[in-house]
């Protein structure tokens, strides 16, 4: 039996009808909760509860927890190893450490959050977060709304999460994870959900709130910046993509199966439907591991992860985008012009694609990767030039000195992160999402110059 | 199995079915011509011969039309899928799309642009042409000036067959409509009191009325009028959905909404399917219906195998009149089984819409670029 109550927030109430008024009110009711208690406590009780939260949800046993594993992968997104499997690596994250490196990293002293900070007399400055944060998640990924939420949290904000209709399960329980473990920081912490595009609640909300913060398309985002008035902070965070990258000593420095394993590592978390999974995998052509063989290899690795941590169901639309690529490879396959087709049988389960044409390419996603030749980083940074703009990770398997040398052209090219293959869905907590800081973008400085 | 070894061979056999109209033949005939152009077009056509090899689904082993390896819509970008040698590609069709590398083509020699035709108008006029058709109007470039689209020829077939009605190809070499010259040919069918068929993309149709609309226009074509829309919309005007289209044409042209017909057909087919048939009441739920010599499968994605009526998956169809191409075709196009028919659902994009994996732009063409064209 659950200890406690799951009616809470708004998106707990079956059937409310949300009106323009009760966005006015909820929000009013947040900003009063903040002053009340999220701006009198410290980082430390902040942060203390936040790591509880995620230690709670990294117990197994964890009623919450079960209940987001054990809810229909329609409503999550994924089916129940998948989504086991994201949460530990999300909340692994949560340590104290990280959390005040965060805010070392982010505003050079944790303790200007709450005074002029004392690292310098000749610059005292103070941050302050917003009054009241709206944020409008993603409907892919439960872990960006998690990390969202802490942000706010840590920023003393009041925070409304609105969430796309059918998608505010696991924001919600987490948001009952906060409640349980404080129910103070809760109390400025409303989730709801409706269908994106409601201009009448979501211009209430957009009025309310100091912030948006907006991940979604590049459509979504970019409607709703479109609508907010000049000078109401916003950021958004739209399309990306990412890619693997396979260095040709890269297996005598770690071996072959490593690669393996790492590359399907990433292509299996969170059924590539992150911004941060890779759609193409380049393989250096010239080294002792062609990509022929590591695509041979790959497939056979994601064969055996369907047997333990298997992807589950898809929708028609997204199986049928698999079924027609797969059908065009498989023509192409079967006349030898270049393209080379693994596939799970009678399933749409995996799908690894080796292909000599270089250009990038989107994968329909779900567990289908692309594997292509290259012959050095700069002939990738020149393929990938329509795409600069887009890059979120390259994930790179090579020895530590290349991993370094590659991060130095390709960060100086455009790439915001690049890390060791295998982590690409497993950024650190104080990661800057698409080159951007992760708290600086939404607080605001006072720098106070005094006589001395 | 009828045993074709030749083009001609080919050509008449179907022909012959085809003559025989609505009139429905046995499924044995079906399977029987199915497995014969298989055949002739396994050995014709080497790129399908290898995919069929890959498979283990030859001449040899396929007994049942069901079991003919399909070729997907996209296979006809990059390659030639035609029994027809270099020489005698007199004619190409091409889908939509802005290069041609990005574009299906689908060669014909005349005797295949034959059956082509013999198909298409044989459907049409079971379904669009009753006694109250009068006049014609093609929101559509002549076919002179879209030599390449399957839909304009189509067209073209249309008007010279009906060619005692009078008719007017109403958009220029790029589908542009001379709006003011369509208002006056609608304005004239009305006081004259002759009906008219309109016929056009749900594009060309939402062009006509947003300029029918801010110019303050309203018909009321004369009874027995009727329209006929078509695929997608390309970017090339605003996506309205198909109710919300229908309600426009019924309010500014004035046309019953049993005698708007929707057409699905593109250019790697030959055949096309209608969701009505003027006369009839038509209630919904509107089905599609393919002719008796092409047949439409709603396929698993999963395993590519028939699924349940009432299930949803990818639409096949195995058209007989493809005679020079590829009889068996996976469409990206999804739908829901009917014991009668299908519904068309939309289409199996990239997943796109569940979060921030960005579609590239070449990409999103390629896979968008299914135009009846």
């Amino acid at each position: 039996m659950l200890e406690q109550s799951l009616d809470y927030f708004l998106a707990d109430k079956q059937g409310a009808v949300l009106s323009d008024t009760l966005i006015t009110e909820a929000c009013q009711t947040l900003r009063t909760n903040r002053e009340e208690y999220l701006v009198q406590i410290g980082n430390e009780t902040i942060i203390s509860k936040l790591v509880e939260a995620a230690s709670l949800w990294l117990s197994p046993d964890y009623e919450l927890r079960k209940m987001a594993l054990a809810a229909d992968p329609e409503t999550t997104g994924f089916p129940r190893e998948v989504l086991a499997a994201g949460l530990d690596a999300c909340f692994s994250e949560w340590t104290q450490e990280n959390f005040f490196g965060l805010l070392g990293q982010e505003f050079g002293d944790a303790t200007r959050l709450q005074s002029f900070g004392s690292l310098s007399s000749h610059s005292l400055a103070m941050v302050h977060g917003p009054q009241l944060i709206a944020h409008v998640a993603p409907g892919n990924l439960p872990v960006p709304v998690f990390q969202s939420i802490a942000f706010g949290l840590l920023l003393r904000s009041a925070q409304f999460v609105k969430c796309a209709s059918g998608k505010s399960l696991l924001p919600r329980l987490f948001g009952h994870t906060l409640h349980y473990v404080d129910p103070g920081l809760a109390s400025a912490l409303e989730i709801a959900e409706w269908d994106g595009g409601n201009e009448t609640l979501e211009g209430e909300l957009y009025k309310e709130a100091d912030c948006v913060v907006a991940t979604g398309s590049d459509k979504t985002v970019g409607a709703i910046r479109g609508r907010l008035p000049l000078g109401k902070r916003f950021v958004g965070y739209g399309h990306r993509v990412s890619l693997g990258y396979v260095e040709q000593l890269a297996n005598e420095v770690m071996g072959t199966q490593t690669i393996i394993n790492r590359a399907a590592h990433d292509v299996v978390a969170w059924n590539q439907q992150g911004c941060l999974s890779p759609h193409v995998i380049y393989v250096e052509e010239f080294g002792n591991l062609k990509p022929e063989r590591f695509a041979e290899m790959l497939a056979e690795e994601l064969a055996a992860r369907s047997e333990t941590i298997p992807r589950g169901e898809l929708s028609t639309k997204e199986a049928g985008a698999i079924a027609n690529m797969r059908r065009f490879y498989k023509i192409r396959s079967a006349n030898n012009v270049g393209a080379i087709l693994w596939e799970s049988e009678d399933s749409t389960e995996w799908t690894v694609v080796q292909e000599d044409e270089k250009q990038f390419q989107n994968s329909p996603l779900n567990r289908f990767v692309f594997v292509k030749p290259i012959e050095h980083l700069d002939e990738l940074m020149h393929i990938l030039e329509p795409y600069r703009e887009s890059i979120s990770t390259v994930g790179i398997a090579a020895s530590e000195a290349k991993l370094r040398e590659f991060a130095l052209k390709l960060g100086a090219w455009g790439v915001p992160r690049v890390c060791p293959l295998g982590k690409m869905q497993r950024p650190p907590l104080a990661w800057r999402h698409d080159g951007r800081p992760a708290l600086g973008d939404l607080i605001r400085w006072t720098d106070l110059e005094t006589i001395q | 199995m009828t045993s074709l070894s030749t083009l001609t061979d080919a050509c008449e056999a179907v022909m012959t079915f085809i003559s025989r109209g609505n009139e429905s033949p046995p499924a044995v005939e079906f399977n029987q011509l199915a497995l014969g152009l298989f055949g002739f077009q396994f050995t014709q056509n080497e790129a399908y011969a290898n995919l069929c090899q890959s498979e283990k689904r030859t001449p040899d082993t396929v007994t049942r039309w069901e079991e003919i390896p399909a070729v997907p819509t996209r296979a006809f970008k990059s390659f030639d899928i035609t029994v027809l040698p270099e020489a005698d590609r007199q004619t190409v069709f091409r889908s939509s799309g802005t290069t041609h590398s990005n574009r299906s083509r689908h060669h014909h020699n005349p005797a295949t642009l034959s059956v082509y035709k013999a198909s298409l108008w044989s459907w049409f006029n079971e379904h669009m042409v009753d006694e109250a058709v009068g006049r014609l109007l093609f929101l559509f470039p002549k076919p002179s000036e879209a030599p390449e689209s399957s839909l304009c020829q189509m067209m073209g077939a249309v008007a010279k067959h009906l060619a005692k009605r009078e008719h007017f190809f109403a958009a220029d070499a790029l589908w542009r409509i001379d709006r003011q010259a369509t208002i006056d040919f609608l304005h004239d069918a009305t006081t004259q009191n002759e009906p008219a068929t309109v016929l056009g993309t749900a594009f060309s149709f939402v062009h006509l009325l947003d300029f029918m609309e801010a110019e303050n226009v309203e018909l009321r074509l004369p009874a027995g009028s009727a329209a006929m829309e078509t695929g997608g919309y390309k970017g090339r005007s605003r996506e309205v959905t198909k109710p919300e289209l229908h309600r426009a044409i019924v309010e500014r042209l004035g046309i019953l909404p049993e005698r708007i017909l929707c057409e699905y057909g593109m250019c790697e087919l030959s055949s096309q399917a209608y969701d009505g048939k003027l006369g009839q009441a038509n209630p919904a739920p509107r089905l599609f219906r393919f002719p008796p010599w092409a047949r439409a499968c709603v396929v698993s994605p999963e395993t590519l195998d028939e699924v349940a009526p009432g299930q949803a998956g990818l639409l096949e169809i195995t058209d007989l009149a493809n005679v020079g191409s590829a009889l068996c075709v996976l469409t990206e196009d999804l739908a829901k089984r009917h014991e009668d028919g299908f519904e068309l659902l939309g289409r199996a994009k990239l997943a796109e819409s569940r979060g921030c994996s960005l579609m590239n732009l070449n990409h999103a063409r390629a896979i968008t670029g299914l135009f009846p064209g």
